[in-house]
């Protein structure tokens, strides 16, 4: 990884997660679009696509709900698609995923941290007088200290990726095609989840249907 | 009714963007409902700074609501402060929908709608997209229905004031939550036929394959949500386990 490239990417991780929860929440953080974003600072959009599509497949079933603790998606696949870009074909992709899922749970643990602290940031009005001042930079330090947050997570992460991914060049034993099996297999198990959120097997022969038409279609056009 | 004026409530509805920015355990989304409201609340009371400041410390209040449809609270509570409403019943009008706010919004966006535009745009990275086209696509189909939701909801609010519920009923959102889900299940099963279709170069080996990915459905599927979660630490566990094993190879 070019080390002119992290500023660049660093800054993306932390647009990236304020993306995620407190600005807009225009899904520009979701790993196959942060992904293929990160690919492109990298000069591989194809690649990064590739890491984004598989994390998002992944972190798919889980919901923002409420005030539960969720993996976040946007740095983590900034992180994974810088790692998998250093390790060249299969194990690259490994790495990305598996790089990619841990910092989206790293990512989950800091967002509790932060809305922690915002606790202590924004008034609360059971405490005393709530002042415009109060009220106004209240929430923008918050929205600062989320960029920050990104930022670091990213930033660490891309650290990790620099320093160990070019150790374990070589130490993938298996080849593209057992890979991508080995990811899809793995990727069944989150559909199954996201498949229980979306009515369960009583949609199950629709599921069924609409998998036949696609491999039909796909055996017609790929 | 005192009207604030377009300039304000546009404010107020841009700033409806920032509303998660101070998302909180103590007040949720009360400091973002109070940082939006602001613009709203100083063209009201700017000849009664009391009013002023008991509005700004009831606005403040802990809150929750799905981020796009509490748009629609913040409009009605605009139009209800407009309209000289009692504080106490903009307070009860707001405790008793951010309730149905949430659970309305998580299952017609995160549980419906979000899934439904990802299958499309993994269907098209599957069929060999350009990522461009990937993106491109999935931002501009979901925020077609993002923003169509937020500014729906801000206007009803203004509109019906505290009677939003009507709005809620007329488009019968819960029925379109449903019908999101179907069409995502229906997008999930052609995603995964395509995803076989793709695979099925690699000869036999890609059936067998195929077998224990409808296992992993299975399985998954017996986890639910809940269940997932820990299992994406026990992905980073296998891989790594790989990692190690072709490390000694």
């Amino acid at each position: 990884m070019d080390p002119a490239l992290v500023p660049a990417l660093t800054l993306l991780g932390a647009l990236l997660a304020l993306d995620g929860t407190a600005l807009g929440q225009f899904m520009v953080s979701r790993p196959l679009v942060a992904g293929t974003l990160a690919g492109w600072i990298l000069g591989d959009p194809v690649l990064g696509l590739t890491v984004g599509c598989v994390l998002e497949i992944y972190l798919l079933p889980i919901f923002p709900v409420g005030g539960a603790q969720f993996p976040e998606g946007g740095p983590a696949a900034v992180v994974g698609v810088a790692a998998a870009a250093v390790v060249p074909g299969p194990g690259g992709l490994a790495l990305g995923t598996a790089l990619g899922l841990a910092w989206s749970q790293l990512g989950a643990r800091s967002i509790r941290f932060v809305r922690k602290i915002n606790g202590r940031l924004t008034p609360d009005p059971s405490e005393g007088e709530v002042s415009p001042t109060r009220v106004v930079w209240g929430h923008l330090g918050a929205l600062g200290l989320d960029f920050l947050r990104g930022g670091t997570l990213t930033l660490v992460g891309l650290g990790v990726a620099g320093v160990f991914a070019p150790l374990l060049r070589g130490s993938w034993s298996l080849g593209m095609p057992a890979t991508l099996a080995l990811l899809t297999l793995g990727a069944s198990i989150p559909a199954g989840a996201l498949l229980t959120s979306l009515g369960g097997w009583k949609r199950r022969g629709w599921v069924a249907g609409a998998g036949f038409l696609g491999l039909l279609l796909g055996g017609v056009l790929l | 009714m005192k009207k604030t004026g377009t300039g304000s409530r546009l404010r107020a509805f841009l700033r409806s963007f920032l509303i998660q920015g101070s998302w909180n355990y103590r007040t949720m989304l009360g400091g973002g409902f109070a940082f939006a409201i602001l613009p709203v609340l100083k063209r009201l009371y700017r000849d009664d700074p009391e009013g002023f400041r008991q509005a700004l410390q009831r606005h403040s209040e802990h809150f929750n609501a799905h981020p796009y449809l509490a748009d629609l609270a913040l409009g009605a509570t605009c139009r209800m402060e407009e309209e000289g409403r009692d504080p106490e019943e903009i307070r009860r009008f707001k405790v008793a929908v951010r309730g149905p706010l949430g659970s309305l919004g998580d299952a017609l966006v995160w549980v419906g709608w979000r899934p439904a535009t990802v299958l499309v745009a993994l269907a098209l990275a599957l069929a060999g997209a350009p990522p461009w086209v990937v993106v491109v696509t999935f931002l501009g189909i979901y925020n077609a229905g993002h923003l169509f939701l937020r500014i729906w909801g801000f206007r009803q609010g203004l509109e019906r004031s505290s009677r939003v519920g009507d709005a809620l009923r007329y488009l019968a959102l819960p029925r379109q939550a449903d019908r999101l889900a179907g069409l995502a299940a229906l997008l999930l099963g052609g995603v995964g036929g395509l995803a076989l279709a793709r695979s099925l170069d690699q000869g036999p080996q890609a059936l067998l394959w195929a077998g224990l990915a409808g296992l992993g459905v299975w399985a998954g599927s017996r986890m639910g949500e809940r269940g997932w979660s820990p299992g994406l630490w026990g992905t980073v566990v296998v891989t790594g386990v790989i990692f190690l094993f072709g490390w000694f190879a």
